[in-house]
Order: C-alpha cells, then sequence, then structure tokens
C-alpha cells in the first residue's frame, strides 16, 4: 500500500555558529503505508521539527526522508498537514476553505464542489458551508482543516498536536471521528501529541523520543480492537497497560532534564 | 413567537437610540456654528469672519453660479490619482519589500528619509521641476499618501500566518500563485487600513499644493477669494472640500466593512 514513510539517520540543525542548535540527532523510523502512528517527547525534542521536515517545509541537515521509496523534495499534495491552530484562510467560507485544495489540483467545478460537500457532511459541518471560521467555535474550525485536507486525498496526514487547543469532551470526539475515517479512507497518519492516553488510543505505535536533541527512544506497539466503543476501550487491561508503558518510558525523558 | 419578538420593550427604543446618538454627535457642530453666528459681528469683525449664514448663502451661490464647479472636479481628479498612485505603487511596494531583501535594502533608504519630512514642503520644489498645475499637485498627494499605505501593507505582509502558507503550499500552490491566492487576501485589512488613513492626508496635501501652485481647483479657489475679500465664498470653499474630504473618509469606511465580513 502507498503511504509508506521512509526516515533514515535523520539529523536537522537549526541556525550555524553559536546559534547553532541540533534538533534531530540520527532518528531512523519506518512507517508502512496505512499505519497510525502518534509520537510522543519531552517538549522541544524536535517533534513538530519532524512532522515538518515530512511535509517538506524544512531541509534536512543529513540523512534522508522519503515517501513511497522517493526522496522527500518540498510540500506536495501526497500529503496533507494538520496545524494545531487550524490554518483556515480567514476569507474563505467553510465550504471556499474545503474547496481550495481541490481548485489547486484543477478539478472540475462541479465535481469539486460534490467532493467537498461530502467532506463537510462527514465532519457533521453542514448547514455550516457559508460561514466564515471566525464564526466557528474550536473544535468546528479543526473539523473543516481536517476537511479541507482530506478533500484533496493525500495519501499521508500529518498532525501536530491537532487536538491540543480543545477541552477534553471535544478532544474525544474528534479522536473517536478520526479514528473513523482512517477505518475508512486508509490514510497513513502521524499524529504529535503531548497526551499519552490520546496517543494510545489512536494510534498502533507509539514513538517516543528521547529529550533534546531529539532521537527516537522506544516504540510501543498497541494492538487494541478499535470497533468497540470509547469507555470498553479505556478501560481495558490492554490500555491501561500500554498507557503506563508509554508513560513510563516518556516520564525517564522528563525526568533527566530536571538532573544535572 | 418570532414575531412577538419585535414588540418587547427593548427593540422599541432602538430608533430613538439612534436619533439621540445622531444628535449627541451633532451637538458640538451646532455649539460651534451658533457660537460663531453670535461673534460674527461683534466678537469679531464680520470681515474677517463672516456669519455661518453669510457662508451657507456662499456655498449655494458658488452651486448656483457653477463657479466651484470646475474646481472641485480638478480637486477631485487630482486626489484621485494621486490616492490611486500610492494605492499601486504602496501595495506593490510594501508587499515586494517583506518577499524580498533585495527591495527592501533598496528602498528602505528611501522611505526613511521621506517619513519625517512634511510632504507640504516639497511643494515649492516639485513646482520647480513640474510647474504649475495638476503633475505637481498629484505628485504631492501621492508621496502625502505614500507611506501610510507602504507601511500598512509592509507590515501586514511580513506577518502572513506561516501556517496559511504552509497549507497553501501542501496542497498544490506554487510559490507565484501563493502571492495571489494568500499574501494578497491575507493583507487586505491592513492594505485598506492604510488607504483609510491616507485620505485625510491626500486632501491636506491637495489643497496645500493647491493653494501655492496651481490656477485651479479649491485650494487656488480659497486664496483667490481670500486675497479680493470675498471672505463668505473663502469659508464656503473650505465647508465645501471638508465635507467632500468628510464624505471620502466615511464612503471609504462603509466600503470596507463590506469587504471585509469576514474579519
Ligand atoms: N526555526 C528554528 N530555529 C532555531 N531553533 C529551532 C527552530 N524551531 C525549533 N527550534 C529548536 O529545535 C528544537 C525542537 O523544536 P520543536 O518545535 O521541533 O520541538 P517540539 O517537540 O515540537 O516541542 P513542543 O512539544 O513544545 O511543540 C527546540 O530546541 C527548538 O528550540
Ligand atoms: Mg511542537
Amino acid at each position: 500500500m502507498d503511504g509508506r514513510i521512509g526516515i533514515s539517520h535523520l539529523e536537522k540543525v537549526y541556525g550555524e555558529g553559536s546559534e547553532r542548535t541540533k534538533a534531530i540527532d540520527d532518528l531512523s523510523f519506518d512507517i508502512d503505508g496505512g499505519e497510525f502512528t502518534s509520537v510522543v517527547g519531552p517538549s522541544g525534542c524536535g517533534k513538530s521539527t519532524l512532522l515538518y521536515i515530512i511535509a517538506g517545509f524544512l531541509d534536512i541537515t543529513n540523512g534522508t526522508v522519503s515517501v513511497d521509496g522517493t526522496p522527500i523534495d518540498g510540500p506536495g499534495t501526497d500529503r496533507g498537514v494538520v496545524f494545531q491552530d487550524y490554518a483556515l484562510f480567514p476569507w474563505r467560507t467553510v465550504k471556499e476553505n474545503v474547496l481550495y485544495g481541490l481548485e489547486e489540483a484543477g478539478v472540475p467545478d462541479e465535481e469539486a464542489d460534490a467532493t467537498a460537500q461530502r467532506f463537510i457532511d462527514m465532519m457533521d459541518l453542514s448547514g455550516f458551508e457559508n460561514k466564515y471560521p471566525k464564526e466557528l467555535s474550536g473544535g468546528m474550525k479543526q473539523r473543516v482543516a481536517l476537511a479541507r485536507t482530506l478533500a484533496y486525498d493525500p495519501k499521508i496526514l500529518l498532525m501536530d498536536e491537532p487536538f491540543g487547543a480543545l477541552d477534553q469532551p471535544l478532544r474525544e470526539t474528534l479522536q473517536d471521528q478520526l479514528i473513523d475515517i482512517w477505518g475508512d479512507l486508509d490514510k497513513t497518519v502521524v499524529f504529535i501529541t503531548h497526551d499519552v492516553e490520546e496517543a494510545v488510543y489512536l494510534s498502533e505505535r507509539v514513538m517516543i523520543m528521547t529529550r533534546h536533541p531529539g532521537t527516537k527512544k522506544t516504540v510501543t506497539e498497541v494492538d487494541l480492537d478499535r470497533s468497540r466503543p470509547r469507555e470498553d476501550i479505556v478501560t481495558s487491561e490492554e490500555f491501561t497497560r500500554k498507557k503506563n508503558e508509554v508513560w513510563r518510558s516518556l516520564r525517564e525523558e522528563t525526568k533527566s532534564e530536571v538532573q544535572p | 413567537m418570532a414575531t412577538h419578538d419585535l414588540w418587547t420593550p427593548d427593540r422599541l427604543p432602538d430608533p430613538f437610540a439612534g436619533v439621540a446618538k445622531f444628535l449627541f454627535d451633532w451637538i458640538p457642530l451646532l455649539v460651534l456654528v451658533v457660537g460663531w453666528e453670535v461673534a460674527s459681528g461683534r466678537a469679531v469683525s464680520e470681515s474677517v469672519l463672516p456669519p455661518p449664514t453669510a457662508v451657507a448663502a456662499a456655498t449655494v451661490d458658488l452651486f448656483a453660479t457653477g463657479e466651484v464647479i470646475p474646481h472641485l472636479a480638478v480637486s477631485l481628479l487630482r486626489v484621485g490619482v494621486g490616492l490611486g498612485l500610492s494605492i499601486a505603487v504602496g501595495v506593490l511596494l510594501g508587499i515586494g519589500m517583506s518577499q524580498s531583501d533585495a527591495v527592501e535594502d533598496f528602498f528602505d533608504v528611501f522611505l526613511s528619509l521621506i517619513y519625517p519630512l512634511p510632504k507640504t514642503a516639497l511643494v515649492p520644489l516639485a513646482l520647480l521641476w513640474l510647474g504649475i498645475g495638476t503633475k505637481t499637485a498629484v505628485l504631492i498627494v501621492f508621496l502625502a499618501c505614500l507611506l501610510p499605505i507602504v507601511m500598512n501593507a509592509n507590515n501586514a505582509a511580513e506577518n502572513v500566518d506561516q501556517n496559511l502558507i504552509r497549507s497553501a503550499r501542501m496542497m498544490g500552490t506554487s510559490d507565484r500563485r501563493l502571492f495571489w491566492k494568500v499574501v494578497i487576501p491575507a493583507t487586505i485589512p491592513e492594505i485598506l487600513t492604510g488607504i483609510r488613513q491616507a485620505i485625510p492626508f491626500a486632501f491636506i496635501s491637495l489643497i496645500s499644493a493647491e493653494l501655492i501652485a496651481s490656477e485651479q481647483g479649491m485650494g487656488r479657489l480659497i486664496r483667490d477669494a481670500g486675497s479680493i475679500g470675498r471672505y463668505p465664498a473663502m469659508f464656503a470653499t473650505i465647508v465645501i472640500i471638508s465635507a467632500v474630504a468628510y464624505t471620502a473618509v466615511y464612503g471609504f469606511e462603509q466600503i470596507r466593512e463590506r469587504v471585509l465580513v469576514w474579519t
């Protein structure tokens, strides 16, 4: 299946001279097409840097990052990014935002309209097509952002703490919606989060990064039956065990930060 | 229930509140005009400060005889062209400077130089280069309006949300199209703010230029009327151009609100 991501001996250094910061140090990691992977790690360990490198926004200092075997060369429509701050175009209505990628791809108007409407409906945004982003709540904005990204059908979804600004009940709703989408649409998802529970609940694998300069520390495989309702999953023994495993590994990194 | 809402008590006073606000807004002006009427001929000589009634009569007269029309037309043309040029150049320059360090370094010097300079001080110089008339007036208006437009456009273009640009590029927008698809729309609110700030400058600089370097226009009419003692006509011309400037600002603000429904 398409949407494979290969990361090999990745190193990222920001700045030069006295400003020089190594953000990522020798990170190797492969993600299969259609896989849901979360990345957790201490603040400043390089999670966003890693995601933006896969997105093609940042240059690589050393190593290679490839999608389906082709090294990444800038942003491209085979990938889609969802930001914590939504990044909706404020001058475009909900519908116009969702249409953006389709317009850029030159999809004929009628077909684009039908596709946009399909994802607007999928994200429970029907009736809000003609609203501007400023008229929407945070949860709705993030649903528009998701619809906008899904509409142009990238193979890979890159998400940087997408639900970090939302309150708990809303996060849970959106998490469940994301699981449904992932099940239906066969996307590779790379999901960055601070929230261990969110990482374990959503993903098949959780990569824990070391503290700054970040690299892969451990990878926890999570094999949950996600067709069950949320309450069954979060109360299951398997879920608790995985959560603790990730938490302990992460804890070692945040603790060692404080010690000399 | 819906129709019932129309008759709830707090719904009714709305029109009255509107009228009251209108009155309060205009009371200071009313006080001024009445005070002026009383003072004229008593505290100050009527020839130096003609009463508002005389100014009003002169205003009507200026239109009735058609005397003011060609002057007003020329002045409006000059403001329009000068402001239009400064919008075109200012927006391009402001955004251009945000996109390229070379452009920024090059123009920064000139902008820093003309920033503290009172643009009207350039009228005699412009007169020397361009002679009496429209060219000089347009140049002065252009220079006076340029800075607020450049600065607002530049500031906004430098601060376009990076994630909007990233999103657009991810969705296949090329660097060239990015300008029209993202940078311009994201910058429009501040561009309109810059134009709004420039409109009063346009009228101020226009009149300054016409007072000195023009054979036509409202500024020239003020000077001519003043020099031969037609003080009511002089005041009337000032009132007319002020009303035009006020209308321009007010009209532009209405347009801006329409355009920026999304902010
Ligand atoms: N543009 C930049 N220039 C210089 N250094 C940077 C830049 N962006 C990030 N860094 C540094 O690189 C390191 C990793 O940053 P990054 O934003 O990737 O971390 P993060 O894991 O996403 O953190 P957080 O959890 O707080 O979002 C940090 O030390 C940060 O200070
Ligand atoms: Mg981050």
